[in-house]
């Protein structure tokens, strides 16, 4: 396991990282090879001066020593003696007189390069040893080569200097020019990786594309055989992750198809049920007291375990992904009105803002129902019923974050939003319950009671689904009038019709 | 005599359960097993009111639909397993004038079929005068006969009946729910695809180019009317 912290790219995109890393290795080849260009071409240009000065100096040295055979040294100058020598070298020389063993005599042409510049070991060496010798030396900030031979018979040595300046020159020349044409690989050594992170992460974007395509419900889609697949790593990847889609479809189609089948099966005999208590019911009059009492008790719980069936089933449809949105045009607040008389059989204050009072909106309708139904219901129960009910907009540029709440449609994020508020009196929700409320059977949260009117809490999970189904939300929140009491909110987005025939759309949103 | 039902339904205790309940509410009940036996049934001794389960085993709910709606105009009901499937629209595009959905309350399934009675035997539609013209368009609502240009049109009573609501307030803008209380008797719980399917076969019949109808036209989000 790689610990974070030690990469020093740790904190850069897998793009940047591939580039970075391939910038740098051209880099440090280009480095390499001008490194080794410039001490290939400085020691071939040393060796070249070297063995020209050698040569030279050798031949030099023989002539000085021929015009040396019977002059006396004390007549000799440098003119007369080195004049016709092709030296380009600085020529100078030491003599002894052999007969006398006297000081030795220096004489050059050029006396800033005469014999006192050259090194000591260089002198002996060629004076002492009588061997032809060569040292590189600086003097005086220069670079020099001298080389020297001695004359025979210890009359001493012929020295030439050479300056190696211009070799340092080029050398500092040519290294400048690698050093530039080293910065400019980098660029293509960043274009070099800017495409091959492009090839590296080609499968990556499309595995994710893929994989977003599933999530949005085409569980069908696979990772097309791109040329990439044919690669043995990536081929079994491919492989591999087809292989988990195909699982994940399979165990979604089989969970809907459950769901389906369950769904099938408590139906059938909740039909009967029903149709049998029915007939009981109508021939109640004929029964004995306490058989009435048996099928009143059956009756209700008959109502509340249909309605639970119903509930489970439609969560179940949730939990498979197997739900669409029926949308179809909604004039929302005269709607809200007939809806809130038949569900609560009295007529419910609903308080529309002007520019709600017409508004229509692409709703499913049977789910909006639903949530409102489950609102009125609740507050029926724990809150003596529905004092009021509000609807107003909220425009797209004053909302505030929706929270952890996930938004699944994309862009219902700018949109206008209606609120619809269910209000009551009621004892209010505690703080700490106001999420908990809206999760499965989160029963008898409010007030604390228990009672046989406390439904199973499907209703308000349920709510929740189908609103964020539409991208929009529910909350409850404390009464801002100081009254006690809770409001119920549900939040949808504000999609206007925009063809004609909306009653037969279908929009398949799956979570 | 009274009125007759006949039930398709596969599954015995239902049918039984529902024959009894249905019994209760006056209603006389022949039942078959299967949609072959159905539509042998129907076509031997056709029924007032015909209540067909979707999922048969054999023959489904929708060809038993169709095969009947062929034979007579009776008012059928469907019955499917959910309300968010295609079943429902598919079996309205099938004929069907109603649909429920499993479990459904007997009683309820009573003020459907009276309400679909209702608007078989005709009762006055307020409003509606002997004889109306809309362009080419001639609605008699006491004989129960609309012409184009002359020449007769078949609707389906359902469909007639949409119509001739339509037309006793030529110009207004009726909503789906509106038009689901007052065609079908549904409260506002109704299902609007019922409205759009058949305001969709409506057109096939007395619009010239159904794809752009010139009578029965949308109100955009707010619902339909008939105009000249």
């Amino acid at each position: 396991m790689r610990r974070p912290g030690f990469n020093p790219f740790g904190s850069l995109s897998l793009r940047a990282r591939i580039i970075a890393a391939f910038t740098t290795g051209i880099i440090v080849i280009a480095a390499l090879v001008a490194m080794s260009a410039v001490a290939l071409t400085r020691s071939n240009l040393l060796d070249q001066r070297e063995h020209t000065a050698q040569i030279r100096v050798r031949t030099n040295g023989a002539l000085m020593a021929d015009s040396l055979e019977g002059v006396d040294l004390n007549d000799v100058d440098a003119q007369s003696l080195m004049g016709s020598f092709s030296a380009s070298g600085k020529p100078s020389a030491l003599l002894f007189d052999p007969t006398s063993r006297g000081p030795a005599r220096s004489i050059s042409l050029d006396p800033r390069f005469g014999t006192s510049v050259l090194p000591e070991a260089l002198v002996r060496a060629v004076i002492d040893r009588e061997q032809p010798s060569l040292m590189r030396f600086s003097s005086r900030g220069q670079v020099l080569l001298a080389a020297g031979v001695p004359l025979g018979g210890h009359r001493g040595g012929y020295f030439e200097i050479v300056d190696l300046d211009d070799i340092a020159d080029t050398i500092r020349k040519l290294t400048f020019r690698l050093l530039l044409a080293t910065i400019a690989a980098s660029v293509p050594g960043a274009l070099l990786g800017a495409w091959s992170s492009r090839r590296v992460l080609r499968p990556l974007a499309e595995v994710s594309q893929v994989a977003e395509t599933i999530a949005l419900g085409r569980f069908d889609a696979r990772l097309a055989d791109a040329g990439w697949a044919d690669d043995p790593d990536l081929g079994r990847f491919v492989h591999s992750f087809n292989s988990m889609a195909d699982a994940v479809s399979d165990r979604i189609e089989r969970d809907a198809r459950f769901a389906s089948d369950v769904s099938h099966e408590l139906r059938s005999p909740l039909m009967t049920f029903n149709a049998s208590l029915e007939v009981l019911r109508n021939a109640r009059d004929e029964m004995p007291e306490r058989a009435q009492l048996a099928l009143d008790l059956l009756s209700e719980d008959m109502e509340r375990f249909t309605q639970l069936v119903e509930d489970l089933l439609e969560i179940s449809r949730f939990d498979a992904g197997a739900v669409r949105l029926d949308l179809g045009a909604v004039l929302l607040v005269e709607t809200i009105r007939m809806a809130t008389r038949s569900l609560s059989g009295e007529s419910i204050t609903v308080d529309a803002a002007a520019d709600v009072d017409d508004l229509v909106i692409l709703v499913d309708k049977r789910r909006l129902m639903r949530i409102l139904a489950n609102f009125i219901d609740n507050a029926r129960k724990y809150a003596g019923g529905t004092t009021r009910i509000e609807v107003t907009t909220v425009p797209a540029s004053s909302q505030e974050a929706a929270g952890d709440d996930e938004v699944l449609h994309e862009d219902a994020d700018h949109r206008d939003r209606v609120r619809i508020v269910v209000e009551d009196s009621g004892p209010g929700v505690p703080e700490e319950l106001r999420k908990r409320i809206f999760e499965r059977f989160s029963r008898g949260v409010q007030g604390g009671s228990r009672s046989s009117a406390t439904g199973v809490g499907l209703g308000l999970a349920l709510a929740a689904e189908h609103a964020r189904l539409h991208g929009g939300d529910v909350w409850v929140e404390p009464r801002t009038d100081g009254v006690s009491g809770a409001r119920f909110v549900v939040e949808l987005p504000v999609v206007e019709p925009d063809n004609e025939e909306h009653g037969e759309t279908l929009v398949e949103v799956t979570t | 005599m009274g009125t007759r039902i006949l039930t398709v339904e596969d599954d015995e205790r239902i049918r039984t359960a529902v024959k009894l309940a249905l019994e209760d509410e006056g209603w006389e009940v022949t039942e078959a097993v299967n949609g072959e036996e159905a539509i042998a049934f129907f076509a031997r001794d056709p029924a007032d009111v015909v209540l067909i389960d979707i999922m048969l085993p054999g023959l489904d709910g929708f060809e038993v639909c169709r095969a009947i709606r062929r034979m007579a105009d009776v008012p059928i009901v469907m019955v499917t397993a959910r309300a968010d499937t295609h079943d429902v629209v598919a079996g309205l595009e099938a004929g069907a004038d109603d649909y429920l959905t499993k479990p459904f309350v007997p009683k309820e399934l009573s003020a459907r079929i009276r309400a679909l009675l209702r608007r078989v035997r005709g009762t006055e539609v307020p409003g509606a005068v002997n004889r109306m013209r809309f362009g080419d368009l001639e609605i008699s609502p006491a004989e129960g006969t609309v012409t184009r240009a002359g020449t007769p049109i078949h609707l389906t009573k359902t469909e007639f009946r949409l119509l001739v609501e339509l037309a006793a307030n030529a110009g207004r803008v009726f909503s789906r729910e509106a038009l689901l209380e007052q065609v079908w008797g549904h409260d506002y719980f109704g299902d609007g695809r019922l409205v759009d399917v058949h305001i969709r076969r409506l057109r096939t019949k007395v619009e010239a180019d159904p794809a752009d109808p010139r009578h029965v036209v949308t109100v955009r989000g707010l619902g339909y009317k008939l105009q000249g």
